[in-house]
C-alpha cells in the first residue's frame, strides 16, 4: 500500500523536472497493480458520446495497466438496471448517476462509500471541486461519488432589448430585478409596467420570463434557497411551505400577477421564442441553451440568478457523478483502485476542460479559470459556480419534486394561493414519504 | 413371406397409434407455449409475488405484505389511491370521449373516399400516413399547435377572429382538446383503411336493387351499409377502446399528465409510482387492479362478440 502514493509522488516529481506542470494531468497512474478490465457505465449518448469515448481511449492509452471498456446507455435504462445488476453481482466497476437518482440508489445500498483514505491515495481531493457539487453525492457524512458534469439554472438576457428599454445594468437583487422587468415591459399602447393605464393583459414587450414546467419551478427552488428555506428539513421531510418558501415564492408570483413583468400561463417553448425574438429581457432557464443563443447570433449574456431571497446566493444545478456501485462479495481489490484512478483521470482539470466541449460546466474552478472561456457568455456565471445546489441529499426525489414542480404551476397559474399551493404540495409529498420510508426499514 | 408381413405392417400401425394419442396438436403448441411461459405466465405470477411484498431488489429483506398495497388503493387517505382513480377516471374520460370521434369520423372519411371523387388516393394517403409517425413526434407537434402563446391555433384565434387566446395546456379540461384532436389525427387512418376493406366487400348489387325501389342515400346507408358493416364497426370499437385505454404517450408528450394530474392516464401513473418513486409492489398492486379492469371490459367485449356472431350465423 504504502508504494502507491510514493509512485505518484515520484511521477509528479517527474513532470516537475520536466517543466510539465502546465499540462494538469498525469499520465503515470497511481495504480500499479496487474492488468484489469474495467467497465464503465454512463448515459453520455447523443453528442456527449464521441467527447467521452475520446476520452476514455486517451486514458487507455495513458494507463496500460487499465482498459477501460465504456458502455453508454439512456440514464432512464440505467436507473431501470442497476438495481438488478448490483443485487446479482453483475454491477459495472464504475457508474455515472445524476444527482436526482444518487441519494435513493445510496440509501438503497447500490452504490458503495468513498473513504478518506481511498480518496487520498488515488489523488482525489475534495477541495478541488465546487463544494456544494462534491457534497451532491454525500450522504450521512460519507462521500459516494466524484462529479465529472455540471448544468445549472442561470439568467440569459437580451442585450439589445436592455438597451433600447434603458436598463443599463443587470440585475442583482430582488429591487433590481424588479425596476429592470417593469422598465423593459410595454404594453401595445407603449405604457410601461407601473405606469397609469398600464394594461399587463396586451404586452409586446416583458421583463422576465416565467413558465409552468419543472425547469421553471426551479427557479422557485433557487429563491427558497437564497432566502434561508429549503425543499426538506432535517428529518428530511418535505417543507417547502415554510415562511421563507412562502415570502420567496410570493415575489415570483408578484410579477405575473401584481406587477404584470411576466406573462402568466407560459410555457417554456414560447418563452424561449419570445427570448430569442427580442420580446423578453431576462430568460431564466437551464445554462445548455447557451450554445442554442450563440448559434442565433443573439447579443446576449448569461447571468447568475439574481438574489430574490435575503440569505446566500443559491441557483439549481444538475450533476453526474462517478460512482463505485457495490459489489459481490470477493471483488477483485485492484479492480477498485483501478476504478478510482479512472476517477481521478477523469475528472482531472486537463480532462475536465475538454468535457466541457459536450456543454457542461466545469466541475473545479482552476478549470474555470482557463483561457478558453474569457469573452464567452457563460463566464459570466462562473465566479458564483460555487452557489449552485443539486436537488439532493434525500432518497424521495420524485415524491418531494412532483408535488413542489405542481405546487409551483398551481401558485404561479393563479389557480391557488402561494400558501395553500405549497402546504398541498408539502402535504401531498409527506403523506408519499410517509410510503417510501416503509421501504427504507 | 411370414417375416415380411410383420415388417410391412409394423411401421403404419406405429404410426397410427402415434396419430391416435392426441400429441400431434400439443406438439404443434409446445413453442409457443413454451415463449407464453416465459414471457407472459411467469411475469405475471412474479408480478403479483411483487405486490405481496414491499419489493426492491436492493433490499436486504422483502417482507411480506399481503394485501397493503391493494388496501392503498381503497383508502382514500393515501395518495396512492387518490392518484390512482384519478388516472383510472382521466383514462376512462379520454375513452369514452374519444372513441365515438375515432369510430364516426373514420367510417365517414371512408364513406367519402370510397367513392370516386378526384383525388381520392391522394387523400387516403394524407390520412393514412400520420399513423407511421412515433407518439413523440406526433405530440411534439401537438403541444406546439395549442401552445398557449405561441401556437397555430391561438394564433388564429388572436389574428384572424379577434379573440382572446386560451392556455390549453395549462387549464384543466382545455388540456384534453390537444390530447383528442391529436389522437385523432395520429390514428383515424387506420380505422378509416379498416372501413375501406370493409365497404368493398359490400355488393353492389343491393344498392342497385335499393335504387330500383327508389331508396334515397340514407336508407341505403342505413339498411345495407351500416348492418354490413357490423361485424368491422365492432372490431374496431374494440381496437379502439384497448388503445385508448392505453393512453400513455400523448398526454405524457403533450400535457405531461397535467395540469394538476388531470390529463393524467393510468399506465403514466402507474410508471411515476414505479420508477419515478420507486415503490414497485405498489406499482405492482395498481398494474393488477389496471389489468382486472382491462379483463372484465375485455369479457363484456367477448360476449357482445359471440352473440353477434351467433346473430350473424
Amino acid at each position: 500500500m504504502k508504494r502507491i502514493p510514493a509512485a505518484r509522488r515520484t511521477a509528479l516529481l517527474a513532470l516537475l523536472a520536466l517543466g510539465a506542470a502546465g499540462a494538469q494531468s498525469s499520465t503515470q497512474s497511481a495504480y500499479t497493480g496487474p492488468r484489469v478490465q474495467l467497465t464503465f457505465l454512463h448515459g453520455f449518448t447523443g453528442a456527449d458520446r464521441p467527447v467521452m469515448e475520446r476520452l476514455i481511449q486517451q486514458f487507455n492509452a495513458a494507463h496500460p495497466n487499465i482498459q477501460v471498456r465504456g458502455q453508454a446507455q439512456p440514464w432512464g435504462t440505467t436507473w431501470q438496471q442497476l438495481p438488478s445488476l448490483v443485487a446479482s453481482g453483475r454491477a459495472p466497476d464504475v457508474v455515472v448517476i445524476n444527482e436526482d437518482q444518487i441519494t435513493n440508489f445510496i440509501a438503497r445500498g447500490a452504490v458503495s462509500p468513498l473513504t478518506d483514505a481511498e480518496l487520498r491515495t488515488a489523488g482525489i481531493d475534495k477541495a478541488r471541486y465546487y463544494g456544494p457539487l462534491f457534497q451532491t453525492a454525500n450522504y450521512e457524512g460519507k462521500s459516494y461519488g466524484v462529479p465529472i458534469s455540471s448544468v445549472a439554472y442561470v439568467m440569459f438576457y437580451n442585450k439589445d432589448l436592455m438597451q433600447k428599454s434603458g436598463v443599463t445594468k443587470v440585475p442583482t437583487t430582488r429591487a433590481e430585478l424588479l425596476r429592470a422587468a417593469q422598465q423593459c415591459t410595454t404594453d401595445t399602447s407603449g405604457k410601461k409596467a407601473g405606469q397609469a393605464g398600464f394594461n399587463k393583459a396586451n404586452l409586446s414587450t416583458w421583463g422576465m420570463s416565467l413558465y409552468n414546467n419543472w425547469v421553471g419551478s426551479r427557479l422557485a427552488y433557487a429563491a427558497i434557497l437564497q432566502n434561508g428555506g429549503s425543499l426538506v428539513d432535517r428529518n428530511l421531510n418535505a417543507n417547502f411551505n415554510s415562511p421563507q418558501a412562502v415570502e420567496a415564492v410570493q415575489f415570483l408570483v408578484d410579477l405575473v400577477q401584481k406587477h404584470g413583468v411576466a406573462r402568466p400561463n407560459s410555457t417554456e417553448e414560447a418563452e424561449l421564442a419570445a427570448f430569442s425574438q427580442g420580446k423578453v429581457c431576462f430568460f431564466p432557464s437551464g445554462q445548455w441553451y447557451t450554445d442554442r443563443f450563440e448559434q442565433q447570433k443573439l447579443n446576449f449574456g448569461v447571468a447568475f440568478v439574481p438574489r430574490i431571497g435575503n440569505q446566500k446566493d443559491a441557483a439549481w444545478g444538475g450533476s453526474s457523478h462517478l460512482t463505485l456501485p457495490r459489489q459481490r462479495a470477493g471483488y477483485d481489490a485492484n479492480k477498485r483502485r483501478a476504478s478510482l484512478e479512472f476517477m481521478d483521470w477523469m475528472t482531472a482539470p486537463a480532462q475536465n476542460l475538454a468535457w466541457t466541449e459536450a456543454g457542461s460546466l466545469p466541475v473545479s474552478p482552476v478549470v474555470a479559470r482557463d483561457k478558453k472561456f474569457e469573452g464567452r457568455p457563460i463566464a459570466g456565471v462562473f465566479s458564483k459556480l460555487g452557489s449552485i445546489y443539486a436537488t439532493s441529499g434525500f432518497p424521495w426525489g420524485g415524491q418531494v419534486l412532483g408535488p413542489f414542480d405542481n405546487a409551483w404551476a398551481n401558485a404561479y397559474s393563479g389557480k391557488q394561493s402561494v400558501k395553500a399551493a405549497l402546504d398541498a404540495g408539502v402535504s401531498e409529498a409527506n403523506k408519499q414519504i410517509t410510503q417510501a420510508r416503509k421501504s427504507f426499514q | 413371406m411370414s417375416l415380411s408381413l410383420p415388417r410391412e405392417n409394423v411401421p403404419p400401425r406405429r404410426r397410427r397409434s402415434f396419430e391416435n394419442s392426441g400429441l400431434t396438436p400439443y406438439l404443434y403448441l409446445l413453442p409457443f407455449m413454451l415463449l407464453f411461459l416465459v414471457f407472459v405466465v411467469y411475469p405475471v405470477g412474479y408480478g403479483f409475488w411483487v405486490s405481496l411484498h414491499r419489493w426492491d431488489l436492493l433490499a436486504e429483506t422483502r417482507p411480506f405484505v399481503g394485501l397493503e398495497y391493494y388496501r392503498n388503493l381503497f383508502d382514500f387517505s393515501t395518495p396512492q389511491a387518490q392518484f390512482f382513480w384519478n388516472s383510472m377516471r382521466n383514462t376512462g374520460f379520454f375513452t369514452i370521449l374519444s372513441v365515438p370521434l375515432l369510430v364516426a369520423v373514420s367510417l365517414g372519411l371512408a364513406l367519402l373516399l370510397y367513392r370516386p371523387i378526384f383525388g381520392r388516393s391522394f387523400f387516403r394517403a394524407v390520412f393514412f400516413l400520420p399513423g407511421i409517425l412515433t407518439v413523440s413526434v406526433m405530440g411534439i407537434l401537438w403541444r406546439w399547435m395549442f401552445d398557449n402563446q405561441i401556437g397555430l391555433v391561438n394564433a388564429v384565434r388572436t389574428d384572424l377572429l379577434g379573440l382572446q387566446p386560451l392556455p390549453f395546456l395549462s387549464s384543466e379540461g382545455l388540456a384534453w382538446i390537444p390530447v383528442v384532436v391529436g389522437t385523432l389525427w395520429w390514428t383515424i387512418g387506420f380505422n378509416m383503411t379498416l372501413y375501406l376493406a370493409a365497404l368493398g366487400n359490400i355488393s353492389q348489387s343491393l344498392y342497385e336493387a335499393a335504387e330500383i325501389d327508389g331508396a334515397t342515400a340514407w336508407p341505403k346507408f342505413r339498411f345495407i351499409t351500416w348492418p354490413l358493416l357490423g361485424p368491422v364497426t365492432l372490431f374496431v370499437f374494440v381496437t379502439t377502446v384497448l388503445a385508448s385505454f392505453q393512453l400513455f404517450g400523448q398526454t405524457l408528450v403533450i400535457t405531461n399528465g397535467g395540469p394538476n394530474r388531470t390529463t393524467q392516464s393510468a399506465i403514466q401513473y402507474i410508471t411515476e409510482e414505479a420508477f419515478t418513486n420507486n415503490q414497485f409492489s405498489s406499482a405492482a398492486a395498481m398494474s393488477f387492479m389496471f389489468g382486472l379492469a382491462m379483463l372484465i371490459f375485455t369479457v363484456l367485449q367477448f360476449r357482445i362478440m359471440a352473440r353477434d356472431a351467433r346473430e350473424g350465423t
